[in-house]
This record gives C-alpha cells, sequence and structure tokens, in this order.
C-alpha cells in the first residue's frame, strides 16, 4: 500500500528541510525523505562542521601568534584532534538534531531511505536491505543535491585522496597535505590545516585564485596572508596522477600554460582534491521518468522552480548555480508556497556569498568588472580598510577593507565586497541595501554604533562619495565637479 | 575574420519549426549576447529570439514571413575579437536587455549558456512565470515586488514615482486596480466614408491571424458540427455573485460568471464524458479524458486566442476566477506561454460578456464540444404563482448553447447533457454537492 501525500521532499539538507517545514505550515501533508542525514551535507559534512574545525584553527593559531603580545604567555601548547572532532561532531548533532525537532514538531513525516521515481507519480523508497516502502504525492520537490567532483586517476579513498567530506574527519592533522584545487573549499580546509601546523600546498589550475567568486583585490589580500602563514602554491598546474611513497602520496603535476608545459611532483601525505562539486541529477532515476536535465547536469527549471514535469519542483545545488545552502532555503520556502497556490516567483538582486578565510571574504551584488558590462559604465568606488577602524585593531585583525561600488549618477549600490574580520557577518547588510536599491547616502546617513567592525560600512559609502572621516582623501572643494572619480585609499 | 552560425534555437516542447514575422537586426548591426534578433510564430505565441553570442550581424539568412525550422542558421555573425569586445562593453542597448541577477556570479559565461534558458531563471523552456520577475534596473523592495507578483502586475513595465524610478508599494496598487478595470474590451472603430487613396488594401496573412485561419478551417472541414441552445434562468446566480463578489474582491480577485459557468460544465462533464473527449482521426479511436483542462476564448488586439486552466477540476472558484484573470491579461498582452494554450480537453466562449444573444461557435479541433455563454437579459418569465396560478415575472435570463462533433455525439445526447448543464447553473447551490 502507498502512503499517500500532498507534497514528498526528496533530500533533508538546507533546502528541502525549510521546504517541508513551510509546506507543513501551509497545511499540506508533507513528507521528507533522506537517505543519509537529516540537515544533509550542509549540517553534516559541509558548511558545520567545516566551521567548527576552522574556529578550532583560528583559535589555535591565535593562541599562538597574538596571545603573547597581549600579556600572555601560554607555555606548551598540546593539541588533541580527537577531542576536536568529538567537539565538532557534537555541534553537528545538535544542529541535525534540532532540524529533526523541527520537522517533527510541524507533522512532517521523515521516511530514511533511498528514493527512487518508479513513475513520475510514485516513489519507491528502500527502508532497509530488502524492504521498501511505496510513497504517491500531488507534488514532489528534489532537493538531492550535489556531490565532490572526482578528478581521473584521484578517486577518493578517503585514507590518501581525501575529499571535503574525508579532509573534515581525519583523526589528527596531516604532516603536510597537498590540496587540489584553489576554490573556496580547498583553500578553506587548507587554511584550517595549516593553521593545525600542516605543511599545505595549493594547486590550482588557473591563474589566480577563488577564479571568479571573489572581488580580485579582496582575493590577493587572502593570498598574502596564506604565504605567509606558510602556504605554498603551485598556479596553473594539472594534477595527472599520483602514486604511494611510504605512507604518504607522489602527485605529479603538468605546470605552466600552452607551450611551456613542466612536469613537477610534489609530495604530501594526504591529498585533499576540491575541484568543485556536481548536481545530483543522475540519481534517483530522474532521467527515466523523463525530466530534462541541462548538459551541466542540472534539472531545468522556470523562475518558480518547476521542472519540465509540471507538478515536480527542484531546488537548490541540484537546480541551478549558485550552489549555496542559503539560495536553497530561500528556493525551498518559494516551492512550497508556490505549491500552496501563492503566486512566486525567484526575484533577487542578489545571492550573498562568503568564503571563511583567513581573513574571510563576502560579497554581494557586482564587481566593478560585472557592473560595467551590465549597464553602469560610470561607477563611484570607494574603499575603508579595516586598519583604521578601532574595533578591528582591538581584535588583531586589521587585514583587509570594505569596497563599495555604486552606479556614479545615481549613487544606488551595485555591489560590496569585505575581506577582513567577520566579513561574512557584515555582509547582510550590504545585501539589504541592495535588495532595497539603496544609494551611497542611505548606508552613509544610517548611524552605525561604536565601536564596531560595521563601521566600515558607513565609512567604505562615505569614502565612495569622496569624504570618509578616518582616511585621508582629497579636500571636498577639489573634488565637486569631478562625477566618477575614484576615491583614493 | 571569424564568423559563426547562429541557428535557431527551442522555441518550446515539440515546437519544431516558426515562421520569422520580423527581424529585429540588420547586417552590419552590433549585437550582444542574449540581445533579442527576431520574433517568431509559433503555434498561437509571438517567441522572441535571442543571440548566443555577441558580434556583428553578416547575414540574415530567412526572409520575413519563411518558415525556419529549429537548428536552421538564422543568421551568421562576425565574432572577430574586436567588433565583440565593442558590443560586450556598449550600454544596453534597451532597457529591456535582461543581465543575469548580480548573486549569479558564478554562472558560467553568457556564451555558454542557451539563451532562451538564461531567460527563463535557470531554464525550463515553455515554462514561462507570470509576472517575470523583476530585471536588474528595477527599483524597488523585496516586499514590493512581491506585492506586485500577488496583484499580478509585471513590474518590469512600470514607471516609477520614486527617486531615480523607484517603483513604491503605492505605484503597484494604483496599477493593479488600473489593470482590472482594463478588462472591459475596446470596441475597434470603423472610419466612416472611403479613405483618400486606393480603394483597397492587401495585407499578407500572417502571424495569429494565419494560425486561427488554418484552425477553424481544420475544424470545420474534419468535423460536422452540431448546435443546441437553451435559455437558463439564472437569477439564483446573478445574486449568488453578488453576494461572493464583495467577498471575492477583498482577496483582489474579480469573480465573473465564467467559473461559475466552469464549475457546472466540470460537474456535466462527469455525468457524460463523451464531451470530454476526442477523436484520433488517424487512429479512428476516439479518447476519453480522465483530466478537465478547460479553454477559454480571448479576444485580443492580434485575434482570438485560448488560454486552458489545467486541472480545473482540482480548483476553487476563487482560483478559477484568479487564473482567467491572469491568463487573460497575459493573453491580451501577447505574453501567453505555448503551454498555456495547449492541452484543453473543451472549450467555453464567452462572447456574451460583448453582447450576442445567440451563436453557432467553432469546436477547437481535436476536441468535440463547445460551450457558448451569451448576454444576460432581463426577461417576463411565465411561472407558478400562490394558488397554482400562472404568473409574470422579470428574471435574470442567460443563454447557453453546446456545438457538437456530430461524429461522436448526437443529438440527443446533447440535449441530455445541456439540461444537465441548465439544471445546475440554474441552481448554483447543486454545484456543492459536486465540490471537492
Amino acid at each position: 500500500m502507498a502512503q499517500d501525500f500532498d507534497v514528498v521532499v526528496v533530500g533533508a539538507g538546507p533546502g528541502g528541510y525549510v521546504a517541508a517545514i513551510r509546506s507543513a505550515q501551509l497545511g499540506k501533508k508533507t513528507a521528507i525523505i533522506e537517505r543519509e542525514y537529516i540537515g544533509g551535507v550542509c549540517l553534516n559534512v559541509g558548511c558545520i562542521p567545516s566551521k567548527a574545525m576552522i574556529s578550532a584553527g583560528h583559535f589555535l593559531h591565535r593562541l599562538e601568534t597574538q596571545a603573547p603580545e597581549m600579556g600572555f604567555t601560554v607555555k606548551g601548547i598540546s593539541h588533541d584532534m580527537g577531542q576536536t572532532q568529538k567537539w565538532k561532531q557534537g555541534v553537528c548533532d545538535r544542529m541535525a538534531g534540532g532540524v529533526e525537532q523541527l520537522l517533527k514538531g510541524n507533522g512532517v513525516t521523515i521516511i530514511r531511505g533511498e528514493a527512487q521515481f518508479k513513475t513520475a507519480n510514485e516513489l519507491t523508497v528502500k527502508v532497509k536491505a530488502g524492504a521498501t516502502e511505496s510513497v504517491t504525492a500531488k507534488n514532489f520537490i528534489l532537493a538531492t543535491g550535489s556531490r565532490p567532483i572526482e578528478i581521473p586517476g584521484f578517486a577518493f579513498d578517503e585514507k590518501l585522496v581525501l575529499s571535503s567530506t574525508g579532509a573534515l574527519a581525519l583523526g589528527e592533522a596531516p604532516e603536510s597535505l597537498i590540496v587540489i584545487g584553489g576554490g573556496y573549499i580547498g583553500l578553506e580546509i587548507g587554511g584550517m590545516y595549516a593553521n593545525f601546523g600542516s605543511k599545505v600546498t595549493v594547486v590550482e589550475a588557473q591563474k589566480t585564485l577563488l577564479a571568479g567568486l571573489a572581488d580580485p583585490e579582496c582575493v590577493q589580500v587572502v593570498q598574502r596572508r596564506m604565504k605567509k602563514s606558510g602556504i605554498e602554491f603551485v598556479m596553473e598546474a594539472k594534477a595527472k596522477s599520483w602514486t604511494k611513497s611510504g605512507s604518504g602520496a607522489e602527485v605529479t603535476l603538468e605546470v605552466g600554460s600552452n607551450g611551456t608545459v613542466k612536469e613537477q611532483k610534489l609530495k604530501g601525505d594526504k591529498i585533499l582534491v576540491t575541484v568543485g562539486r556536481k548536481p545530483n541529477s543522475d540519481q534517483a532515476g530522474l532521467k527515466a521518468i523523463g525530466l530534462e536535465i541541462d548538459a551541466r547536469g542540472f534539472v531545468k527549471v522556470n523562475a518558480q522552480r518547476r521542472t519540465s514535469i509540471p507538478h515536480i519542483f527542484a531546488i537548490g545545488d541540484i537546480a541551478c548555480q549558485p550552489m549555496l545552502a542559503h539560495k536553497a532555503s530561500y528556493e525551498g520556502v518559494l516551492v512550497a508556497e508556490v505549491i500552496a497556490g501563492q503566486n512566486r516567483a525567484y526575484d533577487v538582486k542578489t545571492v550573498p556569498s562568503v568564503i571563511f578565510v583567513d581573513p574571510e571574504i563576502a560579497s554581494a551584488g557586482w564587481t566593478e568588472e560585472e557592473a560595467k558590462s551590465n549597464g553602469h559604465p560610470d561607477l563611484k568606488v570607494g574603499k575603508f580598510p579595516f586598519a583604521a577602524n578601532g574595533r578591528a585593531v582591538s581584535l588583531m585583525e586589521t587585514d583587509g577593507f570594505v569596497k563599495m561600488i555604486a552606479d556614479a549618477k545615481t549613487g544606488i549600490l551595485l555591489g560590496v565586497h569585505i575581506v577582513g574580520p567577520e566579513a561574512s557577518n557584515l555582509i547582510s547588510e550590504a545585501a539589504l541595501a541592495i535588495e532595497m536599491g539603496a544609494r551611497l547616502e542611505d548606508v552613509a546617513l544610517t548611524i552605525h554604533p561604536h565601536p564596531t567592525l560595521g563601521e566600515t560600512m558607513m565609512e567604505a559609502a562615505e569614502a565612495s562619495l569622496g569624504h570618509a572621516i578616518h582616511i585621508i582623501q582629497k579636500p571636498l572643494s577639489a573634488k565637486l565637479g569631478a562625477s566618477g572619480a575614484r576615491a583614493t585609499v | 575574420m571569424a564568423t559563426k552560425d547562429i541557428q535557431l534555437p527551442e522555441l518550446g516542447e515539440g515546437v519544431t519549426e516558426g515562421e520569422l514575422v520580423k527581424w529585429l537586426v540588420k547586417p552590419g548591426d552590433k549585437i550582444k549576447a542574449d540581445q533579442t534578433i527576431a520574433e517568431m510564430m509559433t503555434d498561437k505565441a509571438t517567441v522572441e529570439v535571442p543571440t548566443p553570442s555577441a558580434g556583428v550581424v553578416k547575414e540574415l539568412k530567412a526572409k520575413e514571413g519563411a518558415v525556419v525550422e529549429v537548428g536552421q542558421v538564422l543568421i551568421v555573425i562576425d565574432t572577430d575579437g574586436a567588433a565583440a569586445n565593442v558590443a560586450a562593453t556598449a550600454p544596453a542597448p534597451t532597457a529591456q536587455a535582461s543581465a543575469p541577477a548580480p548573486g549569479a556570479k558564478s554562472a558560467p559565461a553568457p556564451q555558454a549558456q542557451p539563451a532562451l534558458a538564461a531567460k527563463t531563471n535557470g531554464g525550463g523552456r515553455g515554462l514561462d512565470v507570470y509576472p517575470p520577475p523583476a530585471e536588474n534596473r528595477v527599483l524597488a523592495t523585496p516586499a514590493t515586488r512581491r506585492l506586485a507578483r500577488e496583484m499580478g502586475v509585471d513590474i518590469n513595465q512600470m514607471l516609477g514615482s520614486g527617486i531615480a524610478g523607484r517603483v513604491t508599494r503605492e505605484d503597484v496598487s494604483r496599477s493593479g486596480a488600473g489593470a482590472t478595470q482594463a478588462g472591459i474590451p475596446s470596441f475597434p472603430t470603423v472610419a466612416r466614408g472611403l479613405p483618400a487613396g486606393p480603394i483597397e488594401e492587401r495585407v499578407a496573412i500572417r502571424g495569429i491571424r494565419k494560425k486561427i485561419a488554418e484552425n477553424m478551417q481544420l475544424s470545420k472541414h474534419i468535423i460536422p458540427h452540431i448546435t443546441l441552445g437553451d435559455e437558463a434562468n439564472i437569477t439564483a446566480l446573478v445574486n449568488l455573485r453578488e453576494e461572493l463578489k464583495v467577498q471575492s474582491e477583498k482577496t483582489g480577485v474579480k469573480i465573473t460568471y465564467l467559473p461559475f459557468v466552469m464549475k457546472a460544465l466540470l460537474a456535466s462533464l462527469r455525468e457524460f464524458p463523451m464531451l470530454n473527449a476526442s477523436i484520433d482521426d488517424a487512429a479512428q479511436e476516439i479518447v476519453y479524458k480522465k483530466y478537465f483542462n478547460i479553454g477559454f476564448a480571448a479576444d485580443t488586439p492580434n485575434g482570438l486566442v485560448v488560454p486552458v486552466i489545467k486541472n480545473a477540476d482540482q480548483k476553487t472558484i476563487l482560483q478559477l476566477g484568479k487564473e482567467i484573470v491572469e491568463l487573460g491579461r497575459k493573453a491580451r498582452d501577447g505574453k501567453l506561454s505555448l503551454d498555456e494554450m495547449r492541452g484543453a480537453t473543451i472549450t467555453i466562449t464567452n462572447i456574451g460578456s460583448i453582447g450576442s444573444t445567440f451563436a453557432t461557435p467553432i469546436i477547437n479541433h481535436p476536441e468535440v464540444a463547445i460551450l457558448g455563454m451569451y448576454r444576460i437579459q432581463d426577461k417576463p418569465v411565465v411561472k407558478k404563482g400562490e394558488n397554482g396560478k400562472l404568473e409574470l415575472d422579470v428574471m435574470k435570463v442567460m443563454n447557453f448553447t453546446v456545438t457538437c462533433d456530430h461524429r461522436l455525439i448526437d443529438g440527443a445526447v446533447a440535449a441530455r447533457f445541456l439540461a444537465a448543464f441548465i439544471g445546475r447553473i440554474e441552481n448554483p447551490g447543486v454545484l456543492m454537492l459536486d465540490m471537492m
């Protein structure tokens, strides 16, 4: 006998569980199917555990480098990675447990097992070996996410060749770590192990790190700091193969651009491969029921996240870029409301993004280049450095800046890029400002409390207008009439 | 010099060709990626065709009016580095140019994206959402954008009254109110007397008009039509709707008689499944439909189109009312997607909203029936008084016709169906019995 529901959500990550809760709130008989963890990659092997580990690494780093200057004598620091792992697991369990409580509290039926579409209207769920359940529904929401991409010759064994999942579960920090892929996951985990004392080498295929993911000036600040902490970079390099070498591995690289390719070998205890993630659209029988899937593996959806089969919706990593948890959650609410008959669409100006490197990078809206190619030839750009902010100095975190980009004629905010302490917590103000269509004056004329890191937002807005208080800019009188002048910092 | 052939992209599910209505570029023009280059006509919808690549137009490979197949080369462009760069840095040619959302920065370069997919915010062709999401240039808070969506107002078409063209909450409220009143069809005016110049004008039959002509001819050619008509006393329905109108307008939906007629029709179709069917001419088989998609004829500046309410049996009167208003508006604006005009299992024509009291409609092939509804009139009706005496009374009366495919539906069946339908529409309370 099939269990029948109004809405069945497949996948309990940050897209799926949010969709299920909102759906139940709207009075729909809702079920959620999860094969592995409630909370998905995000809460169990992604965002949350990586942030716990990064916090721990950062704590150790501060203890070693900053505490003495503040007057502490710290002797004989010993670190037990096993305990760090235990604590990290506690953080994850607590968050995932909270999600399960919320699902139950809202009356969502949780079905644990692997789902497979039999027809467009019926799922079979393998609940345990040999046992299946049949589930039917008026509407389905696919939220089955993505998984790390493997490169040829580097199959994950999670012992020597690690994915992000394996890298977050190591019992001790490796002596040396080779990170293949200088994107945000590779730099976050690589930076974390550098703080734990590993010798980290990052191998990147492009000329720059975080290519296309962050403002180039922000990346420079991070790269400089990473180099200072001993991380090495091999740019324009492709990992070709690896062999065992003692208890570790030796990786063969091809370094250089067309014409001048040289072979290079690198030794390390572990290899971490973070070259991106791909949608899980090849699973759950999605192709067999005729769902349209694009060349990059995303399930094709419209602005309401409806697929080519009208009663099936797709959200999060499986639907489209950017593959970010908060975008998935927004889509989860959106789709639940569409199914409940409300007119909703994916209608946002920006998806803020955050990279937990040291210092953090966060951005909302366009870079200067993107703003120009989107019909804003004249820009006002202002920067304010954390070195001029009292709170940042008292935190001993003075690297970085806030950059604001606005249309020169209208003053409307187009992009904000932050590299520096707590950039991740500062960016929400920028996202709100961009969604509201705020102008530079709106940010500059909002009183920001002193002494906080947030003052840098107000000051960056003032800098874009040409008259920040806490940095020397040319006199106002000299600026009058100079439209689109770029503030000098 | 690098040249590139731009082919006609897929225009929608199952669409293999389209008629080129109009070129929007000419040789020598610099075009940007995703710029609209031509208008194509498919089935009943006009589709804007964008170019996936930037460059300079070298050659147009089709003439206006020609039929172009999907995959056939439409234009040849010169993608020479210099030319492409100029195009990329030039300001957007019109405010309409759609750009990726600022946050979608990790999406691949525009050249790599199928242009049509980009327009629908992430793919899913033929699944357009109305109103479309706000473009980047639109200045409005998230709450205002949502209000516009809920009121069915396309915020991209609005001129904001605020600073730098900001669309305010008040702008949206005003525009929403105006849009509902604009539902009254305008009457074409005919010039009196003969105009100066030639006394005849020749215009090619093209676009929607051509499609209408083909469909009507096909239907009349294949289907032996039979039309039956009767008069219904809809006094109770008029009273009911007056009562519900106040209630429904609180939710922002103006309820017309059409949703009630749909409900009575649906209940009657369940009793007479033969009318919710089609004839597969090739296979010589009758196809009984177990789902109920109701088309309704809509008069637009370009001609007749028939938007379809899918799964109408699963919708409330309020939902039907709202969808009718939305689809009607899209029909008038020429914004219906192909999917919104497909898959009807039966059609209603409401010529009465313009004024006639009787017509002989044409069936929307391959359906087998069309219901006609006409003007409401006050009429004297003979009824039985208290003492059993016959008395005259003034009643609200509407004529209904049912036109059937006589190959499948005999006159007697059609008459019984019409009687069953009228029984329901005269006693709208009975509809409660069929409610889900």
